[in-house]
């Protein structure tokens, strides 16, 4: 209902809410400190622009054809164990960029954890939402509650059946709470059902859940777990 | 603008937060508060491993604008030297106290701690920022129909004498942590040793968790030589490097009650400081 209408069924002088159409409050501050920072000379137009550029292209892309190729390519699955950071390389991910010393809040830190018959490996960083950015992209929203930090280091074989994910008791599981420098990600095993697949159709499966460790990669699948996803006041335009 | 009415209203918003024991009063007297209480009000409030919650459904989200711009601003100042992440880290989701901690957006405590840090490193002062929200909301009047806001800088500073961390340049073609590799001398543990976390009084900042503090493990791993947080969150540059070691612990050991099969483990990275031997 418009404003007209709603004043119409209140005469008394009760405070409006907020209309959801108006500047916001987190709006307003991001732009103040942004328009400060370029006044004072802390940083310029055109690095804001270029760093923008950067947080725009990260994604699980890269990610999901790494571990395609190690499944694919022995000698390159060793790399990938031994330096994670040159196998990043090889699906053109950097982790110097853009700043010539990396994403400041990843560092250049990077280790793949490869999951066995008997070992399965689930992320998480319990302080706040460490994530390898560079190769996966921004983390999902539920990666940084408290709610699955909490409870992932705790009750990690619970919170994984909440994935629907059920892990026989010759599994262990491995939590690996990255909370320093180093970013991990999740090499899962190769699914039966593959054989004989190119790089492209293997990449596919291996969701970005797959490599957080939550969803194991299933010939058909190429969805992440959830389907929920909220949706932005003003989200960022593509 | 405010009317009276909506300044009590506000103030009985606040006084709804509930930020302590329900049996004790508020502003204890020194005999009334617990060694255990002292210790759970000093906790850092990130540090959130292992307490009690029921499941919530997982969800994903659309990224705000504000929010991708946020993350951009957060990283372009470290880039250019104004401070490293482990400061963000320590003002946004320690500093801020457990309510805001709580009860506020995710990228809303990166962009406090944006305000924060230029106000506390004198970039900006506050009647600066406080007149520049007012005149960014004030060019915004109403609904944006479809408008999206813009910042709109004024002009473009001479950033030659800003005061910058010599990280910033040095970390260049490097990375970080390579640029601390051979700085922290013979690391005193090697893969294999077994170890205990040490219980330290940790106040104001730490990254090891409460949940491994006196736990058992065994040293995966010599990961790399750095600083540590508790040093670099308050931008000491000449702080010591020392080694970090991933340090696996059975999930037996670190709960009680572990409910999972019982070689499930769990690891977590640390500096040396943190560590003590165990003599077998």
């Amino acid at each position: 209902m418009s404003n007209s209408d709603h004043d119409h069924d209140h005469d008394h002088d009760h405070p409006h809410k907020p209309m959801v159409d108006e500047i916001t409050d987190f709006e307003v501050l991001e732009i103040a400190l942004r328009e400060l920072c370029i006044e004072k000379g802390l940083f310029t137009a055109d690095e804001h622009r270029v760093f923008t550029e950067y947080a725009e292209q990260i994604g699980p892309t890269p990610a999901a054809r790494l571990v395609a190729k190690a499944w694919l390519d022995p000698e390159f699955k060793k790399l990938a164990q031994t330096d994670a950071i040159a196998a990043s390389k090889a699906v053109g991910v950097d982790w110097l960029d853009p700043t010539g010393f990396g994403a400041p809040s990843d560092f250049v830190a990077f280790k793949i954890l490869e999951d066995t018959p008997t070992l399965h490996h689930v992320i998480v960083c319990a302080l706040c939402s460490c994530y390898p950015r560079p190769i996966l992209g921004n983390s999902p929203e539920w990666y940084r509650t408290p709610n699955y930090r909490r409870r992932i280091v705790r009750w990690p074989r619970q919170v994984l059946s909440e994935f629907g994910l059920q892990l026989s008791e010759g599994v262990e599981v491995r939590v690996e709470d990255s909370n320093q420098k180093h970013r991990f990600m999740v090499m899962p095993m190769r699914p039966s059902g593959t054989e004989g697949w190119t790089e492209d159709q293997l990449a596919e499966i291996i969701t970005r859940d797959c490599l957080i460790g939550v969803a194991l990669p299933k010939p058909g699948v190429t969805n992440n777990v959830t389907p929920l996803v909220r949706p932005a006041i003003r989200g960022v335009t593509a | 603008m405010v009317t009276a009415a909506e300044r009590a209203e506000q103030i009985a918003l606040v006084s709804r937060l509930k930020t302590f024991y329900p049996e004790v009063a508020e502003w204890p007297t020194p005999d009334e508060i617990t060694h255990d209480h002292w210790l759970a009000y000093m906790k850092t409030p990130h540090d959130v491993g292992g307490e009690l919650d029921y499941p919530h459904p997982y969800e994903n989200k659309e990224e705000e604008e504000w929010e991708l711009m946020t993350y951009v601003l957060c990283e372009v100042l470290a880039w250019r030297g104004i401070w490293v992440s482990e400061e963000r880290r320590r003002i946004g989701n320690v500093d801020v106290g457990r309510s805001i901690y709580l009860g506020v957006p995710y990228y809303s405590r990166w962009l406090w701690s944006v305000g924060r840090i230029l106000i506390e490193k004198k970039y900006i002062d506050w009647a600066e920022l406080t007149d520049r929200l007012a005149e960014v909301k004030k060019r915004y009047p109403g609904a944006l129909n479809g408008r999206r806001p813009e910042a709109q800088p004024k002009f473009a500073g001479d950033g030659s004498a800003v005061k910058r961390n010599k990280h910033h340049i040095r970390a260049v073609g490097v990375g970080d942590p390579q640029v601390f590799a051979g700085t922290a001398g013979k690391a005193k543990f090697k893969l294999g040793d077994r170890v205990r976390v040490r219980d330290l009084p940790a106040m104001f900042y730490t990254r090891t968790p409460e949940y491994v503090r006196g736990a058992e493990g065994v040293i995966a791993e010599l990961a790399y030589e750095s600083p540590a947080p508790e040093d670099e969150t308050w931008d000491r540059e000449d702080a010591k490097s020392e080694w970090f070691y991933i340090v696996r612990f059975r999930q037996s050991d670190l709960w009680d009650n572990y409910t999972g099969p019982n070689n499930d483990t769990l690891q977590t990275e640390l500096p040396e400081r943190w560590l003590e031997a165990i003599n077998v």
